[in-house]
């Protein structure tokens, strides 16, 4: 009894601590089980055909519609797809274990090229995102563990590193409104980085179990991927939080 | 009728759909491992671990028993581990303890015969739905023995799934696969039956298999095999299993396990001996905000072929009914402070070897975790006391053991 009572102890100390931090708990308000698509790991929206891009640790790319159906599949496919971003008309998509930048046309899921990306790490801690920083110009990929964001130009040749702060480990990334968000599935948290120099502004805590990938709609609503649960989660646009 | 069990269990398992699980040590926790090769989309990860002790043992006021062997230091481990994956959707593992094998070469495996030194040496095949490994690994079958004991603050297992009742490891083939959107995850497999003393003897002269299947079912999510809520479950996650393994080693005229293999039936005589095994049981975890809890049961039906077999404890066959009952339970609490970088563990089991000697069993353990980097760079201090003592099977020198360690995990 005594132990027990030690443990619920812990447990009042652990809520309260994290009561009174300048930080903000958001919640989804609901979520589509996604039958078709085994360990969905990233997200991304086409604001121009409004179709949903998503990506399977099993290697492969789906493309699907508003209600998060599939409508196709990519011919070609990786090993373990992780993270996914959309620009000038292609779709570009790391491949965590083998570590490669898979590139896709839009038009028609063709597959283009791939590149090869370095990073030593352990094998399943590598890049699981993919996003554009249209103020630096460039593509960044964040390692998983340790928390490392690498850029690299069109061609995926690297051109810098940054350590970001504030998370255990970060599983996504996307460009939004001129900012970075960056989705820690460990910490169930978003980080919204400045695209200047990648300090983090914000943080966002979540209801979501172990979520992957982030993507945002043409109306600025957000949307997770958990593989572990198969599921996209529904939210609002995020409230403005200022630390 | 559990011949027609195992079979059914394997044809169903291969019946199945989707193919995902891992208790691997070095794939199933990636963190474990921090460097990777990779070359034209294959990869080679090579990792390790270095831990080691100070314990004392609390000794008995005993003047006939004054031995101080546990009290120093103590190696834990000195791993290498090698994992592969190919572009064509293979895996391949080699873990190695370095201090078990050099433990074994300088003894002649008598100083820890369940322990090798060879902790997995398979090759595994995901290319289709379900996953196929050959070669020597942990078996399916209890959540606590397929759980890494590293990713805890304990520094070692239960005594119940610690390899004293039946093998955590063998050789043989392991089918595995997910239905249902990932909620079921199963396992199938049919194993050498010597477990880790599979390389000391090989194959035993019955020339039967082990049978081992489990099926574990979880919401909302898959719940991995860590014991410590480290990702401070946003919503409440668990997941209950229910396992089995049959074995008959029945030996032929001329052979006898005694004497062709000492080393194989283990401290209580019950891990492999002339005659056949059946064990079953279940398991369970909850996590929630840090807090994880466990239980786990098993039940083992030993029924040896000779009835002057000293599992019978010389007892009459009209008492005994050709059957010894072994097993036992175990129950486990756990909060993870992440904030604090701490990690407090609390287990109880009761264990009951033998149900034909009098007496059984209970341990209560405490342990604590300071991680400076996760389980990879942690302080770890574990105690543990006997609440009740198995005089007949199992009598002590000990009222309690207090071990401090420290292990990096690279």
């Amino acid at each position: 009894m005594k132990i027990l009572s030690f443990y619920l102890l812990l447990l009042l100390l652990s809520v309260f601590e994290s009561k009174g931090k300048n930080v903000l708990h958001i919640k989804h308000k609901g979520f589509k089980l996604l039958k078709s698509i085994p360990e969905p790991s990233d997200i991304v929206f086409d604001s121009i055909g409004h179709h949903y891009y998503i990506v399977s640790d099993h290697g492969y790319l789906f493309e699907c519609d508003t209600n998060l159906n599939v409508v196709r599949k990519a011919e070609k496919s990786g090993l373990d797809f992780e993270g996914i971003d959309i620009r000038d008309g292609f779709i570009y998509i790391s491949d965590e274990t083998p570590r490669e930048v898979y590139k896709y046309r839009m038009s028609d899921l063709a597959f283009v090229e791939k590149y090869p990306v370095s990073w030593g790490g352990a094998a399943n801690k590598a890049f699981e995102s993919i996003s554009y920083n249209y103020v630096r110009h460039c593509f960044v990929l964040v390692a998983q563990q340790p928390t490392v964001l690498v850029e690299y130009d069109s061609t995926f040749k690297e051109t810098g590193r940054y350590k970001i702060k504030g998370a255990r480990n970060i599983a996504g990334a996307r460009w939004h409104n001129g900012l970075l968000y960056l989705l820690s599935s460990l910490d169930a948290s978003i980080l919204v980085c400045d695209p200047n120099n990648y300090n983090v502004t914000t943080v966002y805590h979540l209801n979501v179990l172990n979520p992957e990938g982030i993507s945002f709609d043409d109306r600025g609503q957000m949307r997770l991927v958990s593989d572990d649960t198969r599921r996209v989660y529904y939210f609002d646009k995020l409230p403005i939080l200022h630390q | 009728m559990i011949k027609k069990f195992a079979f059914i269990t394997v044809v169903a398992a291969v019946a199945s759909l989707t193919a995902r699980a891992q208790y691997s040590e070095f794939d199933g926790n990636a963190a474990a491992s921090q460097f990777t090769l990779s070359s034209d989309g294959n990869t080679l990860q090579i990792g390790g671990r270095i831990s080691g002790y100070y314990e004392t043992r609390f000794l008995k006021d005993d003047t006939t028993y004054q031995k101080k062997t546990h009290n120093g230091w103590a190696v834990k481990d000195f791993d290498l581990d090698i994992l592969g994956k190919t572009a064509n959707k293979f895996v391949y593992e080699f873990h190695a303890s370095l201090v078990d094998l050099a433990a074994a070469a300088a003894t002649g495996n008598t100083a820890g015969p369940q322990n090798p030194g060879i902790k997995s040496a398979y090759v595994q095949y995901k290319g289709w739905p379900v996953k196929i490994k050959l070669g020597y690994d942990k078996l399916p079958y209890s959540q606590g023995s397929m759980s890494d004991v590293w990713g805890t603050p304990f520094w070692s297992h239960a005594n119940l799934y610690g390899g004293d009742l039946f093998s955590r490891r063998d050789f043989g083939i392991t089918l595995n696969y997910r239905f249902l959107n990932d909620k079921f995850n199963a396992y199938a497999g049919a194993y050498s039956g010597m477990g880790e003393n599979f390389f000391e003897y090989g194959n035993d002269a019955s020339g039967r298999m082990e049978y081992v299947g489990r099926v574990e079912y979880s919401y909302p999510s898959k719940v991995k095999y860590n014991l410590i809520d480290e990702e401070m479950s946003a919503t409440p996650v668990f997941r209950v299993a229910a396992n089995a393994r049959y074995a008959d080693k029945t030996q032929p005229k001329g052979s006898s396990i005694i004497t062709d293999e000492p080393d194989a039936p283990g401290v209580y005589g019950v891990r492999v001996f002339d005659g056949k095994k059946l064990a079953y049981g279940g398991d369970a975890i909850v996590k929630y905000k840090g807090f994880s809890a466990t239980a786990e049961v098993h039940f083992m039906q030993l029924k040896p072929t000779n009835l002057t077999d000293g599992l019978y404890n010389g007892t009459d066959q009209s008492k005994n009914k050709s059957v010894v009952n072994s097993g036992g339970f175990c129950l486990g609490a756990n909060y993870n402070w992440e904030k604090k970088h701490s990690a407090f563990s609390l287990m109880y089991e009761e264990l009951n070897a033998n149900d034909l000697y009098v007496g059984v069993q209970d341990w209560l353990y405490l342990a604590y975790a300071y991680k400076f980097s996760g389980f990879n760079s942690v302080l770890k201090v574990q105690y543990y006391v006997p609440v009740t003592e198995d005089k007949a099977q199992d009598p002590l020198h000990y009222t309690g053991q207090l071990r401090v360690g420290y292990q990096i995990v690279f």
